[in-house]
């Protein structure tokens, strides 16, 4: 397949509004409804399809950055994006998690945990379902195990299983509920960080607008905002800020 | 309709406001014309984002012009309209009956009784225009009631149930782009029914009714929890929102989505905040 830039003909560097521009334009050229009369109209078709492939390729890739680049929103949006992940520092790797809804991508949350925890046949087929992605199967094994087995895996897998579905609030008590049960276990942490932090690039933006109800309270928005510049500047999605949980005005 | 997805007019510009209005007015006048008074009635800032959102993303011929109508007197402002005025006001229409519906079957409002019967043959034209789509609706609110008489605490289940209605009714045109719209429906549908239980526990409490927030209520970190999740839904919304192509208008949805819909969730959160000082003071 041809690099998506090359068929938007626009440089990598292109700024996000740059893209849409760009799409929307050879979008109306090739659209089928506009080449009904175009004696060339297969190609044009194919053409079509190309662009729209593109576009929804190059957007796929910005918008995952969004979930683990910690103030990556903006830097998308400057046209500067691309280096996703780096400046999570540790976190890079949990990449294309994109929060909850359409990730796909849970492979790579996977550290390099043993399977020492899994003495359960079930729990290892429960497992195996939620690495390649079969969240119903999984479901249906972890909801078959009784109370007394449902150990800090069985929430992992659980919390994982949710997310997949499409469950967020179930997804984020059963991390916690992992995280609680094993509080030395970094998968489990991760996992409870992730979904708490899978909006913060949403945060950050909305901060650019006033309170929409606003009655006094305005030193609790600035020190929200210095808090934004504070975690915008170590680069750390609040982790060496202490966290920054901005929700907590 | 739910008064939910409104704008921060604070933060936008009078052009941008001039155009937000000219699509409300354009939606107002659909009603009006396809409708008559009955359906006038049913007007809403909700559908006028999805008028918005549509006619950006598509760009269709809209049609300009100069009213006068009976909210403004006298002075002319700008109508503006598009096959996706039409649109949202037949989902209006469909979504406020079963709204109507719904009250008079959980309340026995009679006010609600009499809207309802007043809209119904409006109802039933929509109906025969979107088949399959009226269908998919109906039996999700009929589900949704179901559940909220059996007291259903499964909050995932029930707000997705609402994002799927949501999801349905964004996602206009059977095309390239209905998965985006249908993904950002079903996470705003998911904000909007989250949004109105935590707005209603504690009258619903009070008056023994149906809320899936009411166990939660009880917990120490109620209100930061509900707020971390309207937030994820709220990003997973946008998150779609952004991989759209949409240029023109563009900064009039995002006050809607990053600002705007929180607007009824910072005046409820305020004044509960509010209240319970008063409470320990």
């Amino acid at each position: 397949m041809r690099d998506p830039y090359d068929v938007l003909g626009i440089s990598r560097g292109a700024t996000e509004e740059e893209i849409k521009k760009a799409y929307k334009a050879l979008s109306r050229k090739y659209h089928p409804d506009a080449n009904i009369n175009n004696p060339h109209k297969e190609e044009a078709e194919e053409k079509f399809k190309e662009i729209q492939q593109a576009y929804q390729q190059i957007m796929k890739e910005r918008t995952e950055g969004y979930s683990y680049q910690s103030g990556g929103y903006q830097g998308a949006y400057g046209g500067s994006g691309g280096s996703s992940g780096s400046s999570y520092g540790g976190y890079g790797d949990f990449g294309g998690f994109g929060g909850f809804g359409g990730f796909g991508d849970f492979g790579s949350a996977w550290g390099g945990t043993g399977t020492g925890y899994e003495e359960d046949n079930y729990l290892r087929a429960a497992g195996n379902y939620v690495r390649n992605g079969y969240y119903k199967e999984a479901r249906t094994v972890l909801d078959g195990m009784e109370e007394s087995r449902r150990n800090a895996r069985w929430y992992y897998y659980s919390a994982l299983t949710h997310a997949g579905l499409g469950n967020q609030v179930s997804a984020l008590e059963h991390a916690r509920r992992a995280a609680a049960m094993e509080p030395g276990n970094r998968d489990y942490s991760n996992l409870v960080y992730q979904f708490e932090n899978g909006g913060s690039w949403y945060r950050q933006r909305q901060y650019t607008y006033g309170q929409p109800y606003n009655v006094g309270n305005s030193l609790c928005l600035k020190l929200c905002i210095a808090n934004l510049i504070c975690n915008l500047c170590c680069g750390g999605g609040g982790l060496c800020c202490g966290g920054g949980p901005y929700y907590r005005y | 309709m739910f008064g939910y997805i409104i704008i921060n007019k604070g933060d936008m510009k009078f052009k941008e406001f001039d155009i937000y209005h000219s699509y409300y007015c354009g939606l107002c006048d659909t009603l009006k014309r396809q409708y008559g008074k009955v359906g006038q009635l049913s007007l809403s800032y909700d559908m006028t984002f999805l008028v918005m959102l549509l006619s950006s993303l598509y760009e269709p011929d809209t049609e300009l012009s100069q009213v006068k109508c009976i909210a403004h007197p006298f002075e002319k402002h700008t109508v503006r309209k598009n096959e996706f005025s039409n649109y949202a006001a037949d989902m209006n229409v469909m979504f406020t009956y079963y709204k109507c519906r719904d009250d008079w079957e959980d309340d026995r409002k009679l006010s609600r009784l009499a809207y309802g019967r007043l809209l119904r043959r409006a109802y039933r034209s929509v109906c025969i225009s979107y088949g399959a789509k009226a269908k998919k609706i109906d039996g999700l609110m009929r589900e949704l009631s179901l559940e909220e008489k059996r007291e259903n605490q499964d909050i995932d289940y029930m707000a997705g149930l609402f994002g799927e209605i949501m999801g349905e009714i964004l996602a206009a045109k059977a095309d390239e782009w209905q998965e985006s719209l249908r993904t950002m429906g079903v996470f705003l549908g998911k904000f909007i029914y989250l949004m109105d239980a935590y707005e209603d526990v504690e009258e619903d409490i009070r008056q023994h009714r149906y809320n899936p927030l009411k166990r939660r209520f009880e917990s120490p970190d109620f209100e930061e929890e509900i707020k971390t999740i309207l937030t994820m839904m709220m990003a997973e919304c946008c998150r779609e929102f952004e991989k759209l192509p949409i240029i023109e208008n563009a900064e009039i949805l995002r006050n809607i989505l990053y600002s705007g819909i929180w607007y009824r969730y910072e005046m409820v959160h305020q004044k509960r905040e509010k209240g319970r000082e008063e409470d320990d003071a």
